[in-house]
């Protein structure tokens, strides 16, 4: 019996309550879908993200590569002394690097929330359940093997029990 | 919602101790080393006027924007802001005006073109009168604050909040102006031949920033005294986001300051920056933005560090040693001449901080420590990250 289970939520108590519910009995949730992000579920699913981090790492890179190719620009390549600055004049370099590390930043974090979420441009959507984009929660739980149907109807109570619309099996 | 606090008699002695030190200091500096002294006697004087305004400025915003989750705090800079009838002691700056200003010295004026011109502002009467005003002003609008907000205490309606929210626009718009010349007068004058027209804004954000350090600093402190019982995490990232954006800001300032002269490289205005990049005040010049911006940013940087109490108490006596060492630079320079840092500083900075501690610990220990019926107190206690 391999799938999943959706139960389906109008309403984000219910929706947070039936998580509280399913995490303390220790039943693996795969996903929850909901309209707009819910703050609370990132914390009951103890969920971690690396994403600042990758991004502080995308902005140190940013300003070492901005900075060696001013370096590489204006003291290898083509010295000019102008305005009677230095060649390598690191206060004027501070700005256009700080507008890069922005620039490197922002791209590259979208990039790799891309890559992270296997998302594309073009990519089909896959839609769980027609309303997932309107005004319903959603838990989905994959069924496991050995998982016996008892299980799932004693799963499917617990989702109902806590205010589910609608519990739906795939 | 009795909440208050007492402090130990050593600490008291301590601060009595350090107040009598700031005295024997002073005199013994006014009789060895006469120009010094005054320069530290303006700095020190400087600086908490600065963590008045800032800490007062903070209140003001909080109520303008309605702020919901700093309403458990609203004492703590009416505390900060009694110490302002004090900061009157600057005006016996008057006795050692020769030490420290350039331009207040008979026959400089009339002999050099660069200050004739600006004669008719920067002369001593009308310097005085301008700080008299200033204080005055500053002094009647803290107290309505203050006293609105006692008000409230025992009002069951919301007219005493919208009457500070009105009195704090007021108190805003008076400000920017206010400080921004008294910064003018009291530090930008000292170099009377240079002048930035960013200076008042880098000073304003400097005591912004450091008056927001000492509130929390005195939050944390006072938490640990075990007043303050629904602090948590919410409260001190909120802390600690005020200290990291106005850190950035305050670096911005400062950078754009610096980089505009050093990019037109005109003659009159690099001068500032020539003799505070050479010798030992290079330095100087490096600390300043290292404990001023590079330590905090990097610390309040991650979301693990900056709701730590331990942390956000290293960081902020950091700011305060910061914004000395920030004064030290834009004043020594341009009165005293060479870094030489020894007992006049040391005795009067600890002099003018027990005078400062004394007064709001009195001021604190006098009033309830949580407003009553401040409309957001449930919202500043039920405040939760999300």
């Amino acid at each position: 019996m391999i799938g999943t289970i959706l139960g389906v939520y109008e309403d984000e108590e219910l929706l947070i309550s039936a998580l509280q519910k399913l995490q303390d009995e220790k039943i693996e949730i795969s996903e929850v879908l909901t309209p707009y992000p819910v703050h609370e579920v990132f914390k009951i699913m103890k969920r971690k993200t690396r994403l600042p981090l990758a991004t502080f790492l995308f902005c140190v890179l940013g300003v070492i590569l901005t900075y060696l190719f001013l370096y590489w620009a204006s003291v290898l390549s083509y010295p000019l002394i102008f305005g009677g600055k230095p060649l390598n004049s690191i206060p004027s370099f501070i700005l256009i690097c700080f507008v890069m590390m922005i620039f490197f930043g922002v791209f590259l974090s979208v990039i790799a929330f891309f890559v992270r979420s296997k998302l594309y441009p073009g990519k089909k959507a896959k839609i769980h359940y027609p309303r997932i984009t309107d005004n319903a929660f959603v838990i989905m739980i994959d069924k496991k093997p050995e998982m016996s149907s008892n299980d799932i109807k004693q799963l499917n109570s617990i989702l109902k029990d806590h205010g589910a619309v609608e519990v739906l099996e795939k | 919602m009795e909440e208050n606090y007492s402090v130990s008699l050593t600490f008291k002695s301590i601060i009595q101790g350090s107040i009598i030190l700031g005295v024997i200091t002073f005199g013994l500096g006014l009789y060895f080393n006469t120009e010094k002294t005054w320069a530290n006697f303006l700095l020190n004087n400087y600086y908490f006027i600065s963590i008045v305004i800032g800490a007062t400025f903070f209140l003001a915003i909080q109520y303008v924007t309605q702020s919901g989750w700093s309403a458990m705090f609203a004492r703590i800079p009416h505390a900060i802001g009694m110490y302002m009838p004090l900061a009157a002691i600057i005006l016996f700056l008057i006795f050692g005006m020769h030490s420290v200003y350039h331009w207040s010295i008979p026959g400089v004026a009339e002999n050099n073109p660069g200050i004739e011109h600006k004669s008719s502002y920067l002369n001593i009467p009308f310097f005085f009168i301008r700080i008299v005003f200033f204080l005055a002003l500053w002094i009647f609008m803290i107290r309505l604050l203050r006293k609105t907000s006692l008000k409230e205490d025992h009002a069951s309606n919301l007219k005493y909040f919208y009457k500070s929210e009105y009195y704090s626009k007021i108190y805003i718009f008076i400000l920017s102006i206010s400080f921004s010349l008294l910064t003018f007068d009291l530090i930008m004058s000292i170099d009377v031949d240079w002048f930035s027209t960013i200076f008042a804004v880098k000073n304003f954000v400097s005591a912004f920033y450091h008056g927001v350090s000492v509130i929390t600093l005195i939050v944390i402190l006072l938490y640990r005294k075990g007043c303050f019982k629904d602090l948590n995490e919410a409260h001190l990232r909120y802390f600690s986001r005020y200290i990291f954006i106005l850190g950035i800001i305050w670096a911005y300032l400062w950078f754009v300051q610096y980089l505009l002269i050093w990019f037109a490289n005109i003659q009159e205005e690099t001068i500032y920056y020539v003799i505070r990049t050479e010798g030992k005040l290079k330095i100087f010049f490096f600390l300043d933005i290292i404990l001023n911006w590079a330590i905090p940013f990097s610390i309040l940087l991650s979301a693990r560090t900056n709701t730590n109490k331990l942390v956000l108490i290293i960081v902020c006596i950091i700011l305060i040693i910061g914004q000395w060492l920030d004064l030290y630079f834009q004043i020594m320079p341009g009165s005293v001449g060479e870094l030489n840092i020894g007992y006049i500083e040391i005795g009067l900075f600890a002099g003018f901080a027990g005078l400062f501690i004394f007064i709001v610990n009195r001021a604190l220990t006098k009033i309830p420590l949580i407003p009553k019926n401040h409309p957001f107190l449930g919202e500043s206690i039920s405040s939760h990250l999300d």
